[in-house]
């Protein structure tokens, strides 16, 4: 199980299959929620996330590839794509400074 | 979580999870190689629906564009791509070489043997810089690299002329005959049953770009349209869920529909439902009873498209219907539209186990999930 601290987030990447639907759908959503704190957000296909992900964003039906993408970075799971408390979790984290983990 | 059916956690894999993902992954590469090179696609299908004799605006200058663009560009752009996925910049120029090897001379557009040759080329490219870059004399680098690629993508695209082009030719064939033999047998609508649910597992892109997407290119070279275009693109089957579920869904379902209704219809991501359907499968049989009512009528109205369209928005399948086919595949996705809705309604029993379950909660908030 890894976890993170919210105030060492500095980039959370937003994975989906192909890295070009949905994935882009969140990221123009959680990007205006976590830029105040310094925070960029990206997407990319699940099986490239870029290597400085400090976290990763990611439906639990895909998770296990991003898993095995990214060994060691910290992978929150979400269920839906609109209103899921998992973003609620990594914006309370990052604004508070609180660990997050799997 | 506070979904009603939380699956187990992705950390320790369980083996189903494993095959699924390795499916995934494969349909990944698939999809990979395909959609990032969409925006040719459309120019594609809209110079089509536009310029061909039966178009629009018949114009016989634009109308030379169709075959090139089809027969060569959209093939080598999926070569390129693969080529890079593997190899990056160096795997993507020799799997582009390569992939005008099965081009020419192929009387079918070759989009499935892209996307073997390309990465194919780039996977050997990597193999022989691994073998001999580290003898290549200081100084000497730039001739190995240009020349060993040179080489290298010269003969694949030889190999892919004498081999691989023939063999996917005959492939291709063989699988669009097949299509047309479910067609004959009016037995095309039962592919559903394995469409939708694989959907649902976000196997959606691979299905569309790796499969249905070289059947119907086949097709449409030949007869100007493809209803392969339109089995997993129909956003029919998924906009029925959603509205079934933004009337009688659980309460938190209710409040989001709306939204993934717009995201989904008009915008063309078809993710957004299936989450909907992975906390209540049962809606998997709505989704199911859709998709065969879709494809039954495109079937049988003769519906087709002339390009992908993707995303899988309302507006894209309009825009690459040819002239005089918009009625038909309106129909098939409003009937897909209307049978899901109404499976889906009576799944969810119209919303009086969840009322009766708000009901209970709000007399005993202790009670709650």
């Amino acid at each position: 199980m890894s976890s993170i601290n919210g105030s060492n987030i500095k980039k959370v990447v937003v994975a989906c299959d192909a890295g070009m639907g949905s994935s882009v759908l969140l990221t123009s959503q959680l990007a205006n929620t976590l830029q105040p704190y310094g925070v960029t957000v990206v997407h990319a296909a699940v099986g490239r996330i870029p290597a400085d992900a400090d976290l990763v964003l990611c439906h639990s039906v895909l998770a296990s590839r991003a898993r095995a993408a990214r060994p060691g970075t910290v992978v929150v799971e979400f269920e839906m794509f609109l209103g899921d408390p998992a973003f609620a979790r990594v914006e309370q984290a990052v604004k508070n400074g609180e660990a997050i983990g799997d | 979580m506070t979904t009603p059916t939380p699956p187990p956690t992705s950390a320790n894999p369980t083996r189903l999870q494993r095959s699924r993902a390795a499916v995934q992954r494969f349909g990944g590469h698939l999809s990979g190689m395909v959609m990032p090179n969409i925006g040719a696609f459309i120019a594609w299908g809209l110079i089509t629906a536009l310029f061909i004799p039966d178009g629009w605006f018949p114009n016989e200058t634009m109308h030379r564009l169709v075959e090139p663009m089809l027969g060569t560009l959209l093939p080598l752009l999926i070569g390129y791509t693969g080529g890079r996925l593997v190899y990056d910049q160096r795997g993507a120029v020799v799997g582009a070489i390569a992939t005008t090897g099965v081009v020419v001379g192929s009387e079918v557009p070759m989009f499935l043997g892209a996307m073997i040759i390309g990465p194919l080329a780039a996977y050997l490219m990597k193999l022989v810089d691994q073998a001999l870059l580290p003898r290549v004399r200081t100084g000497f680098e730039m001739l190995y690299n240009n020349f060993s690629a040179g080489i290298l993508g010269g003969t694949m695209a030889g190999f892919g002329l004498y081999a691989v082009g023939p063999l996917v030719q005959g492939l291709t064939r063989v699988l669009g005959a097949g299509v047309q033999t479910l067609i004959d047998w009016s037995l095309l609508p039962l592919v559903s049953l394995i469409v939708e649910p694989a959907k649902v597992l976000f196997l959606n892109n691979a299905i569309n770009h790796g499969v249905f997407g070289p059947l119907g290119a086949a097709r449409v070279s030949e007869t100007g349209q493809a209803i392969e275009f339109l089995i997993e693109t129909n956003p029919g089957p998924g906009l029925g869920v959603l509205l079934a579920v933004m009337l009688f869904g659980p309460k938190v379902s209710r409040a989001t529909a709306p939204g993934a209704i717009v995201i989904q219809f008009l915008g063309g991501i078809h993710e957004i439902y299936f989450p909907y359907i992975l906390a209540q499968p049962k809606l998997i049989i709505a989704a199911i009873a859709g998709g065969v009512t879709g494809v039954t009528t495109f079937m049988v109205l003769g519906a087709g498209l002339v390009s992908t369209p993707s995303p899988g928005s309302i507006i894209a399948l309009m825009a690459v219907t040819p002239r005089g086919g918009h009625l038909s595949v309106l129909a098939g996705v409003l009937a897909a539209t209307a049978v899901s809705f109404i499976t889906a309604s009576l799944l969810l029993g119209f919303g009086r186990g969840e009322r009766a379950r708000e009901k209970t909660q709000y007399q005993n908030p202790e009670a709650q999930s």
